[in-house]
């Protein structure tokens, strides 16, 4: 069982804390955890906010305490320890690793002393768990990246990133949902439309897997057309099915 | 449905609830109201459940005009609001009139007022709220600030004689913390030890109560940020967390940002406190240059605060319930608005 505390953030929050490191199973027990408390609709809980290592529990004041919620939680994790590991679903990302969408690819390549198509072929053949969204919306921290093309990050940001831009940060890997300044390797791109301000709420999630998978250009503008239309299905592999 | 026009739109005029915290999960910010109490006031002085849709203006509020009749209150930082240029209170109900003109003017203290029209701001519902937040251009009226010529959704309110004793008087803005009736330099704000406090040196923990901190002029929905002699931050590379509303981030400048209702939800810089949630309207409050003293306190007074705060306004509903049926009532009132109208 992994050890962890739960230490009461503010007036207004509880935060479940594992072992401060980047491990998939601690996430995972995190997301599982986060659902179930908010399936239990336990009074006066508010919000469940994921991150790498720990499950912020926010709640009411005027409903519940940090102690009678703490010895709440304790008993839900308790619980959820004992339990297997839910099944997770992947959903698979289609990628154009190639120009213009791809201007640090080659660099990747020469920091890791092998060729592109290596790099790509490392990329798309593992899938990779979205600890949690933040920093954008949409924005998922994803890792653990081949630790051979495990760039670290741009030493100066660029200003502006075009939206489904893929790239590497050292172990992490992510897309961009909108247009936003980054420091991150860009090696490719994506043709979903991974945002919509009329329609915000993103179709993955903290706790998803996402495994991409490298599409030439005539693919990328088919998929494209066809996801602007509405017509473009996500595939997903449910780990159990 | 009947609308509200924007003639001037103010510095920064947004609508706001109580925001959208259960979309933390996927990267959304919160935000809703800065200050949370005084939207709330505005609310209950108008009938409306607490976390209805008001306007949230900054500094220089906006000009209105009403295209229905309703009830309205104004709450928050100190403007110099009128109708029709006549001076109104602030921190009551107040009848509107089909074509009132409202402005609301500049904040004399203060910072960020609220309007709260009966029945809210009907703009579409958003994630679960109607708050913008502007950054990622969602929510409220089409995702941004207002602008002149705007046309806000509202509902009519013919007339509700009743009204006329809804307002909470100073001795109760006083007693409820009332930000406005808090403010002085250096302004006090209670805070509890953060998350990462025990990364940082005695020295520095005893400098972050014992120094006055400043506001910047880089202070926005997102946060504050204030200048002080700057504290050492940790080498040590921290995983990124959920944020709190009124948590107290140090940089690596070593200077302190206050996050606030549009902050991002996660963040990497360690947490040194959090404000009281019945403090975070006062500092929220203040205008830039303002002297800021932080004071190490307990979790069970800043959970007695909470209490008490929601107990008062429970209090003062009940208050206005009872005075339902005192003078003046009944159709004469209806009657004579109708009068007034055909002249």
């Amino acid at each position: 069982m992994k050890p962890y505390q739960l230490r009461t953030v503010g007036d207004r929050a509880v935060s479940i804390e594992f072992p401060n490191e980047i491990n998939p199973e601690i996430n995972l027990r995190l997301q599982a955890l986060a659902k179930i408390i908010t399936a239990d609709k336990i009074t006066g809980i508010r919000a469940v906010i994921p991150a790498y290592h720990t499950l912020l529990v926010t709640f009411s004041a005027m409903v519940t305490t940090p102690d009678s919620l703490k010895s709440r939680l304790d008993q839900i994790i308790a619980d959820q320890l004992a339990a297997p590991l839910p099944s997770k679903r992947t959903l698979i990302i289609p990628v154009c690793y190639e120009e213009p969408f791809a201007p640090d690819l080659a660099d990747v390549a020469d920091y890791a002393g092998i060729s592109v198509d290596e790099v790509i072929q490392r990329h798309t053949n593992q899938s990779y768990l979205i600890y949690f969204l933040g920093f954008l919306p949409g924005f998922a921290y994803m890792a653990s990246v081949d630790k051979k093309i495990a760039m670290p990050r741009l030493s100066k940001p660029r200003v502006k990133i075009p939206a489904g831009s893929v790239g590497i940060a050292g172990i992490q890997t992510g897309f961009y949902p909108v247009t936003s300044p980054g420091g991150w390797r860009l090696i490719g791109k994506t043709p979903l439309t991974l945002y919509q301000p009329e329609n915000p709420e993103p179709f993955y999630h903290a706790g998803d897997e996402i495994k991409f998978e490298a599409i030439d250009k005539e693919t990328f503008a088919a998929i494209q057309r066809a996801d602007k239309l509405g017509h473009y299905h996500v595939k997903v592999v449910n780990e159990n099915a | 449905m009947p609308n509200l026009s924007v003639i001037q739109p103010g510095l920064q005029t947004t609508v706001q609830d109580l925001g959208r915290e259960i979309h933390q999960i996927d990267g959304f910010p919160v935000s809703g109201s800065m200050d949370q109490s005084s939207h709330r006031l505005a609310n209950l002085l108008v009938g409306n459940p607490g976390r209805t849709a008001c306007l949230e203006f900054a500094l220089t509020g906006p000009t209105l005009i009403f295209r229905t009749a309703t009830f309205i209150a104004v709450t928050g930082a100190q403007f110099s609001p009128t109708l029709n240029g006549d001076p109104i209170p602030q921190n009551q109900a107040i009848q509107i009139h089909k074509n009132d003109q409202l402005e609301i003017g500049t904040a004399k203290t203060g910072r960020y007022g609220y309007l709260a029209i009966k029945g809210g701001i009907k703009v579409p519902i958003v994630m679960d709220s109607r708050s913008t937040t502007l950054r990622i251009g969602i929510g409220g009226f089409h995702g941004r600030a207002l602008v002149a010529g705007d046309q806000l959704p509202i509902q009519t309110q013919n007339t509700l004689s009743s009204y006329a004793h809804r307002r909470a008087p100073q001795e109760f803005l006083t007693s409820f913390r009332n930000p406005l009736t808090m403010l002085q330099n250096p302004l006090t704000i209670r805070i509890l030890k953060g998350p990462q406090w025990e990364l940082f040196s005695k020295a520095d923990q005893a400098r972050l109560q014992n120094q006055q901190y400043q506001l910047t002029s880089e202070a926005d929905r997102m946060g504050y940020r204030l200048a002080g002699k700057p504290l050492t931050t940790s080498t040590q590379s921290l995983l990124s967390e959920a944020t709190v509303f009124g948590g107290i981030q140090i940089t690596t400048n070593g200077q302190p940002i206050v996050l606030l209702a549009d902050r991002q939800t996660t963040g990497g810089y360690p947490v040194i406190a959090t404000i009281f949630t019945v403090d975070i309207g006062k500092i929220v409050q203040c205008q830039n240059h303002q002297l800021i003293q932080f004071q190490l306190a307990d979790l069970q007074s800043a959970e007695n605060d909470i209490q008490r705060q929601s107990q008062l306004l429970q209090r003062l509903k009940a208050e206005f319930n009872d005075q339902r049926y005192q003078e003046p009532i009944g159709i004469n009132r209806a009657a004579a608005q109708r009068i007034q109208e055909l002249f």
